[in-house]
């Protein structure tokens, strides 16, 4: 078990309350959409993951540890079993393509050597070979989230965290980062995605998450969208 | 830390200085400006303090005896005085060697014993305290001694001089601590604005799993750069200044300046510390707060 959650409820200091007692259990390799309005829950649910945020009430473990017991020289360790992939990309726009990659690796202490294999490696991976020497403003939106997705993979994460992955893109721009996310996920990698675009969810025949008013409203295996 | 790093950090650091050119160039001015300021505060202090300890050294009290006085009782009053604790030395003077020592301020001309007659001066008591501060208390003391009827430490400017010196020190300590903490200050907002350009990578950073010392680190060599690059500027100054100036007062007898140079060496390597130190303070008030994703 890679993740579970138990009853856990995160009320912000404003009193709002965004998650209310919620429970489950995400499994190594398994591909899990979040869904649900804006407001619903989805962006703490998704920040408790790597600790940005901690619960109010409850318990969280991923890779069996707590984080809510977790002591804060512990949180990068943590952070570097993930690949967090952003709506806004959150590129670094003074660095080319190949150096956002490299920064990702550098940053949790990386090797030179380790650096110099991995980078062609991932960006071949996500299809961006020949752009190695681009900078972000020189690509489409399509582009750009490949390289945070490529930077995200870059360590070799246990699991992808995606929020709102492809909110900024087109459909059809959409579904090709939705490829390249199953063929991540088909390579062992588990893959946690928020996203409101229920046409991309409906094809996919994975597991669904609905939240509503910070509460699972259901959760199915294969992809039922209730109307 | 490893090699790779360190390069990455100080690249970084020079990175950021670099960009912030214009306001690097003005942190390094204000914290030349605050320790040149310091710096001669602390020369002006440690010379005033070593100009008052001689003035405070010299004083001394002398005990006069009654003329009456026998030998063993001179002996008693001098083991009575011994007694009193704070008392350094003690040394007997007698009337004959008191105008010996006043003829030859007279010189030859004047035979004093002559135009005198009898020798008027009492036996003395050359009295030094460990501690100059005690003098008005012990001389109380010694006034009450048997055999001795005055005793003299020059009252009333002795304790003008203790107040003076007292006030000098307190208001050059208050300067020197406000000078500080505008040093601190600004050094802070240098931190606090190339830490604001940078709080998307800052955050990005965290969240892909960097310590809070890697990226810390970049900051805290920009910020020492600063302070340390700010106070070797003003220590050169300082001794450039402070040189010529010990080269054209080394004529004036009345004056004298500290000359040891070990001393203004390490007087130098203090500011220089400081100055480090300062950077160090700054940066670490405005990172702190950026640090918490």
């Amino acid at each position: 078990m890679l993740v579970q959650f138990y009853n856990v409820s995160k009320i912000y200091p404003n009193g709002v309350k965004a998650l209310d007692d919620i429970s489950l259990k995400i499994d190594r390799g398994e591909f899990l959409f979040l869904m649900g309005q804006s407001g619903a829950g989805k962006s703490s649910l998704i920040k408790m993951l790597f600790r940005e945020e901690l619960p109010t009430r409850g318990q969280i473990f991923v890779a069996s540890r707590s984080i809510v017991r977790m002591k804060r020289s512990d949180i990068p360790k943590l952070r570097r079993n993930m690949g967090i992939v952003f709506q806004d990309f959150k590129l670094l726009e003074n660095k080319t393509v190949a150096e956002n990659i490299a920064f990702a690796m550098k940053v949790v202490g990386s090797s030179s050597r380790d650096i110099r294999q991995r980078v062609p490696e991932v960006i071949k991976m996500v299809g961006l070979s020949g752009k190695e020497n681009s900078l972000p403003t020189q690509l489409s939106g399509g582009e750009q989230q490949r390289v945070g997705i490529a930077r995200a993979l870059a360590n070799r994460p246990l699991m992808l965290i995606a929020d709102e992955p492809t909110g900024n893109l087109d459909m059809e721009t959409s579904l090709g980062i939705m490829e390249l996310l199953y063929d991540i996920n088909r390579k062992g990698t588990t893959v946690i995605m928020a996203t409101h675009a229920r046409e991309l969810v409906k094809q996919a025949h994975r597991r669904i998450i609905i939240l509503e008013n910070g509460r699972i409203a259901s959760d199915t295996s294969h992809g039922e969208l209730p109307s | 830390m490893s090699l790779s790093n360190a390069v990455y950090f100080v690249r970084e650091a020079y990175k950021s200085l670099s960009r912030n050119r214009l306001l690097s160039f003005a942190t390094i001015s204000t914290v030349t400006t605050c320790i040149l300021i310091l710096g001669m505060a602390v020369l002006l202090t440690m010379n005033a303090g070593r100009f008052m300890n001689r003035l405070e050294s010299d004083v001394q009290m002398i005990a006069f005896l009654d003329k009456s006085l026998s030998q063993g009782q001179i002996n008693s009053a001098r083991a009575d005085i011994e007694k009193i604790s704070g008392v350094k030395s003690i040394e007997f003077i007698s009337r004959d060697e008191s105008l010996a020592e006043l003829q030859k301020t007279y010189g030859s001309e004047y035979d004093l014993e002559a135009t005198l007659g009898t020798n008027p001066l009492p036996h003395t008591f050359k009295i030094e305290a460990h501690n100059p501060q005690e003098v008005p208390q012990i001389a109380e003391k010694v006034n009450q001694v048997v055999g001795v009827y005055k005793v003299n430490y020059g009252q009333g400017i002795v304790e003008r001089l203790f107040q003076v010196t007292r006030w000098v020190r307190i208001i050059s300590v208050a300067f020197i601590v406000v000078l500080g903490a505008g040093a601190v200050f600004l050094i802070a907002t240098t931190t606090r604005l190339s830490v604001f350009a940078r709080r998307k990578e800052i955050y990005l950073m965290k969240l892909i799993g960097a310590t809070d010392w890697f990226i810390r680190w970049p900051f805290f060599i920009e910020g020492i750069f600063l302070g340390v690059v700010g106070s070797l500027l003003a220590v050169l100054l300082l001794a450039l200044g402070y040189g010529a100036l010990l080269q054209n007062i080394s004529s004036m007898t009345l004056v004298t300046l500290i000359s040891d140079t070990v001393l203004l060496g390490k007087v130098y390597l203090s500011l220089l510390a400081v100055g480090a130190v300062l950077g160090v303070l700054g940066t670490s008030i405005s990172l702190n707060r950026f640090l918490d994703v």
